[in-house]
């Protein structure tokens, strides 16, 4: 009895939190590094200059993803690129000129409830929208909008964020020296959120990149060609393209490889932004 | 009769919700003097200073009554320019407040948004500002550099030159020596006393040793009330108030 009450000692405590978080941590570092290892050490070895440039042959079996990669970069930048102005100005709107009150709440509850809305619906509403709705058919504008709408809710939220976390002092010292309220949000309030509304655009990137349900869908499965002609043609994206290859059992290793490709985009990606945004920082601080 | 102070107050009240900041504020401010106003905390001193240029209204939500003269003309009205009554009107904020950038980009701020845009004007024009706050010697040969990399006096300093920068008729001072060490606090002092000709100061400050060395008349505040004011010599040496004996001979506040 004694024995069992000195275990639990502040000190002992102490270290067996030490032990569970230092655990934790490890444990969420193990379980990434193995995915990264499965999925790269499967698809790498498949990767090569080849399979960069060139376009697939015989429905993935043979050739490369280039055009899918071509796809993949028009569906999501595109997404991201509508997303990105409506979100950061209802961010804007949010933080810079409405006051806490009933309306904020609605419109925060609205973009909360849109962020959890799974992202199949999200390619039903676009099938059923835009597809077949607005006759847009399986196209790059139809996967980009609908991309778009599901990564609002993650700009305006980074954005929000971003926004609120520039100290009030800066609005006043720009109003006393004789800006007015646009002025101020432009030239100071924005660029001194900059950072923060990066990282939205590079996490709602990451979730478009990857998303499968939301654009097969509304962009289709059609193999695309290289350079597209129109926003109304179907194209494929690399995560469609792998599901592709694996479901129809059309190829393993290209299906691997696909996701290699997939893996390293996203990490690119992200790596680059953080990148852009440190040296920003640099520049701007 | 027209006004002939630069500055005048008259019956002004200044209300955030339940709270009365201010309770009818008569005050006249000549042209070409250092001003200050004392009280205690929360005697509505700076909710004051800050309803001059309005930016009471603009950020913290205050209702406003009365009215508040700049050269006979009402501010307070609905149709002022805002951004041109700051410019006449400028602000030195408490906490030292450099915006994001170089020294450089601060001093250009404000005159850049009233249409100043020829670099050689700029150049002349923050000389000229960074020599009256008395910080050009030390900043002459880094003014692309990171302001907040000086020191807090020195960015106090730079505010006050780029609040002179715009070219005010008015400098609104809302404690701004209140952090400083000794030496940018004596600076920020000459600056006011070398420049009363050519603005009107107006001082708001907790720190009744500064109001006695540097300005002209003094007004005591408290409860967002006007207690009293006079001549700065005669408030300090003869209040003819009770509480501003107390409260400037320090036995309350």
């Amino acid at each position: 009895m004694i024995a069992r009450r000195r275990l639990i000692t502040p000190r002992s405590a102490q270290a067996l939190a030490s032990v569970v978080v230092w655990g934790t941590t490890v444990a969420a570092v193990v379980i990434l590094v193995l995915i990264l290892v499965f999925v790269l050490g499967r698809g790498l070895p498949h990767v090569g200059w080849s399979f960069l440039s060139r376009a697939p042959v015989d429905s993935g079996r043979g050739g490369g993803v280039l055009p899918i990669i071509a796809g993949t970069l028009e569906v999501t930048g595109l997404g991201v690129a509508v997303a990105a102005p409506l979100g950061i100005g209802t961010a804007v709107y949010l933080v810079e000129y409405t006051h806490e009150g009933p309306l904020t709440r609605v419109i925060r509850f609205g973009t909360e409830c849109l962020a959890g809305v799974p992202s199949i619906i999200f390619g039903l509403f676009g099938f059923v929208l835009f597809v077949l709705g607005l006759g847009l058919g399986w196209s790059i504008l139809a996967g980009a909008v609908t991309l778009a709408f599901m990564t609002l809710p993650t700009i305006i939220r980074t954005s929000e964020e971003a926004l609120r976390a520039v100290p009030a002092a800066y609005r006043e010292v720009s109003l006393s020296l004789g800006a007015s309220k646009w002025q101020t949000i432009r030239k100071v309030v924005l660029p001194a959120a900059v950072p923060g509304i990066l990282t939205g655009i590079v996490l709602a990137l990451g979730r478009a990149i990857g998303e499968t349900a939301a654009v097969i869908f509304t962009a289709g499965s059609n193999l695309p060609r290289l350079i597209p002609t129109s926003l109304l043609e179907g194209t494929r994206t690399l995560s469609v393209h792998f599901y592709q290859l694996a479901r129809e059992g059309i190829s393993a290793e290209n299906a691997y490889a696909t996701a290699a490709v997939l893996v390293l985009a996203i990490s690119l990606t992200n790596v680059a932004a953080y990148a852009a945004m440190n040296r920003f920082m640099r520049r701007y601080r | 009769m027209p006004d002939v102070s630069k500055l005048a107050i008259r019956g002004l009240h200044v209300r955030y919700g339940q709270l009365r900041a201010v309770r009818g504020v008569d005050l006249a401010i000549p042209a070409g003097c250092v001003y200050a106003i004392i009280g205690p905390a929360r005697s509505g001193k700076t909710s004051l200073l800050r309803t001059i240029n309005l930016l009471s209204l603009e950020v913290d939500g205050a209702a406003v009554e009365g009215r508040i003269l700049v050269d006979g003309e009402d501010v307070l009205r609905g149709d002022v320019d805002r951004a041109r009554l700051r410019r006449r009107v400028g602000m030195v904020f408490a906490t030292p407040q450099p915006l994001p950038g170089t020294i450089h980009d601060n001093l250009v701020y404000g005159p850049r948004l009233a249409g100043v845009r020829a670099p050689s004007q700029l150049a002349a024009l923050i000389e000229e500002s960074l020599r009256a706050a008395q910080l050009w010697d030390e900043v002459k040969d880094r003014l692309h550099e990171s302001a907040s990399a000086l020191s807090g006096g020195q960015q106090q300093r730079l505010c006050l030159a780029r609040t002179i920068a715009l070219g005010p008729e008015i400098v609104l001072l809302d404690e701004p020596c209140s952090g400083l060490d000794p030496i940018s606090t004596l600076k920020i002092e000459e600056t006011m006393r070398s420049l009363r000709s050519r603005f009107t100061w107006v001082l708001v400050t907790n720190n009744t040793k500064q109001a006695a060395r540097v300005s002209d008349r003094t007004a005591f505040m408290l409860a967002g009330e006007l207690i009293e004011e006079a001549p700065t010599g005669r408030l300090f040496t003869a209040p003819v108030d009770q509480r501003t004996a107390d409260y400037v001979e320090g036995r309350f506040g």
